[in-house]
């Protein structure tokens, strides 16, 4: 079951006085899995941002269609349950913190009568029950962040939307909002947020969606894009394997010497490397270092290796 | 869909009441209207005849103000500010976000209207000058008139900058001032072309003078029946086609 179904998404700003067309996203098609965090990745103006704004209905796509719940994202109520976190906070400056989260508990609906427990609620998820009294403008950036996923909290949405949710917090505040995010996740929210800090992918997302120059390069699973980026694994030796060489050629491994007293085999994806370590073990040869090689999240998603 | 009209305009009501303009343009009003009294005495009409025309025109002018600074900030400021994206991406309707402004605003000009109008009757009790029910009518047309320029300040802040919206707001105010002139210019006009443009001009834009009685209430002349309730009305029809217009180049408008 799918939370956001999108198809053939296109989205053509036009700049400057003769309108120039500059495409943002052309013919995007991805689903983004109930249940799940799935991460959003790519480089500064690959579309994420247009793509996020789409869904929310802040911006109208050329083509294509976008379902949120199975509801079309042309109807209003396609936002019912679906929080959102824009990149910036983007407050009422006149509005104290709890009449900002009234403000936006009335337009969520909730029930007048839970409205204060719910902001309490959310404030002290965020710990920003001590500020409820003040200004939003008088907040420095890092708490009107905080503010800004407290209101995206309110109601207990099923699917939460965020676009660069972690921009401009301080380690504290990073901290916070992962444990939020695998608490959240915990209990079945689905979660769809754009990062440009790849840990997030690894430490919090269980599928991700990367975009490069407006158009879909990877779509899956985490676990599945790491997998692709397995280079085989490396057996360090301090003794010279000459004797084994050419059985270890012949089992599709390569054998490089690094310095005067070390050599290093390197065991492709798809062959075991029990076989080659029976072998040294049987030749008396043993290994100083075995280590898994693998690309670089970033060389994954940025340069094509995970592309689909 | 009407109640997020509703929390919307209640907070477009909070935001224009805490803003500092407001009160500078009120103060600025309250000071022009005492100062009328000064004002009768240097002229050669009589003080009460002064006042009155003196106080209508100050409270045009006010109204106008407000609907420039308070109505053009409103809409305009809130999409180049984004504060907008923490009401869109809720489950509310860009119509309910229209009307919800133009109510709030509404309510906010329709206080400090009240509170101008009761400076004026004040001052021109105090005084002794008449008061006649020609001068209510005249300051509910007045009120009339500024909700259309703030459905003109959100027509045009739903397609252009803050800047240019408030540029186009006066602009609209004077032209609709000026547009009796743009229809003799047309009936004058022997260019087949120019009197087209001239005569869709003229029906385009609104009469403004239609909410104008302060000569009638300066040299006491009869209003003719009627008269009052059809720029009412006219008011009415002119703001709600404004807002309509608002709200569908606003439904397609990227933010």
């Amino acid at each position: 079951m799918y939370s956001i179904e999108i198809k053939n998404l296109t989205k053509i700003y036009r700049k400057g006085f003769w309108g120039i067309k500059v495409p943002a996203v052309v013919d995007v098609s991805f689903n983004v899995h109930s249940g799940y965090v799935t991460g959003f990745v790519g480089p500064n103006g690959a579309g994420k941002t247009t793509t996020i704004k789409t869904i929310m209905g802040l911006v109208y796509p050329q083509r294509g269609e976008v379902r949120v719940h199975e509801c079309s994202i042309a109807d209003y109520r396609a936002r019912n349950g679906v929080a959102y976190l824009s990149e910036q906070p983007y407050f009422y400056g006149h509005l104290t913190t709890r009449e900002s989260l009234a403000f936006a508990s009335h337009l969520l609906n909730l029930d007048k009568k839970r409205i204060n427990d719910e902001v309490d609620r959310v404030l002290d998820l965020v710990e920003l029950s001590h500020k409820s009294k003040s200004k939003v403008k008088e907040m420095s950036k890092g708490m009107q962040q905080r503010l800004n996923m407290a209101q995206a909290l309110l109601g207990k949405p099923k699917l939460m939307i965020l676009d660069e949710p972690m921009s401009g917090m301080d380690p504290p505040g990073r901290r916070l909002f992962r444990t939020l995010f695998k608490d959240l996740a915990k209990s079945g929210i689905t979660i769809f947020f754009s990062t440009h800090v790849l840990e997030d992918i690894e430490s919090v997302c269980d599928r991700v969606v990367v975009l490069s120059k407006g158009k879909k390069t990877y779509d899956g699973a985490v676990n599945e894009l790491l997998e692709k980026g397995f280079k085989g694994t490396e057996i360090e030796l301090e003794q010279d394997p000459q004797v084994l060489t050419e059985l270890i050629l012949n089992a599709g491994c390569t054998v490089d010497q690094h310095s005067e007293r070390s050599w290093i085999i390197t065991v492709p994806p798809g062959i075991e490397n029990a076989i080659i370590l029976e072998m040294l073990n049987n030749n008396k040869l043993y290994p100083a270092r075995i280590e898994r090689r693998k690309s670089s999240m970033e060389e994954l998603l940025y340069s094509g290796g995970g592309a689909q | 869909m009407i109640k997020s009209t509703s929390y919307i305009a209640q907070n477009t009501f909070k935001e224009t009441i805490r803003n500092k303009i407001l009160y500078n343009i009120l103060l600025v009003a309250g000071i022009a209207l005492v100062l009328s009294i000064s004002f009768g005495d240097l002229s050669v009409f009589s003080r009460g005849q002064v006042m009155a025309d003196f106080g209508l025109a100050t409270m045009s002018l006010t109204g106008l103000l407000l609907a420039v600074f308070i109505g053009v900030g409103m809409l305009g400021v809130e999409i180049t500010t984004k504060t907008i994206y923490g009401v869109i991406t809720k489950p509310v309707t860009r119509t309910s976000f229209i009307l919800g402004k133009f109510f709030g605003l509404i309510a906010t000009l329709m206080l400090n209207f009240i509170l101008i109008a009761a400076v004026f009757f004040i001052t021109i009790r105090v005084m002794g000058a008449g008061q006649s029910f020609t001068m209510f009518n005249a300051v509910l047309l007045l009120l009339i008139e500024m909700i259309v320029i703030v459905a003109a300040a959100i027509f045009f802040s739903s397609f252009t900058t803050p800047t240019l919206s408030a540029i186009f707001t006066l602009g609209f105010y004077i032209a609709g001032h000026l547009n009796d002139l743009v229809n003799i210019g047309a009936e004058q006009q022997n260019n087949p072309v120019w009197r087209s443009i001239l005569k869709g001009l003229f029906y385009i834009l609104p009469n403004l003078e239609n909410f104008n009685i302060r000569t009638a209430v300066v040299y006491s002349l009869p209003v003719p029946s009627g008269f009052i309730a059809m720029a009412v009305l006219y008011g009415f029809l002119y703001a709600s086609m404004l807002l309509l217009l608002s709200i569908a180049l606003f439904s397609r408008k990227d933010l």
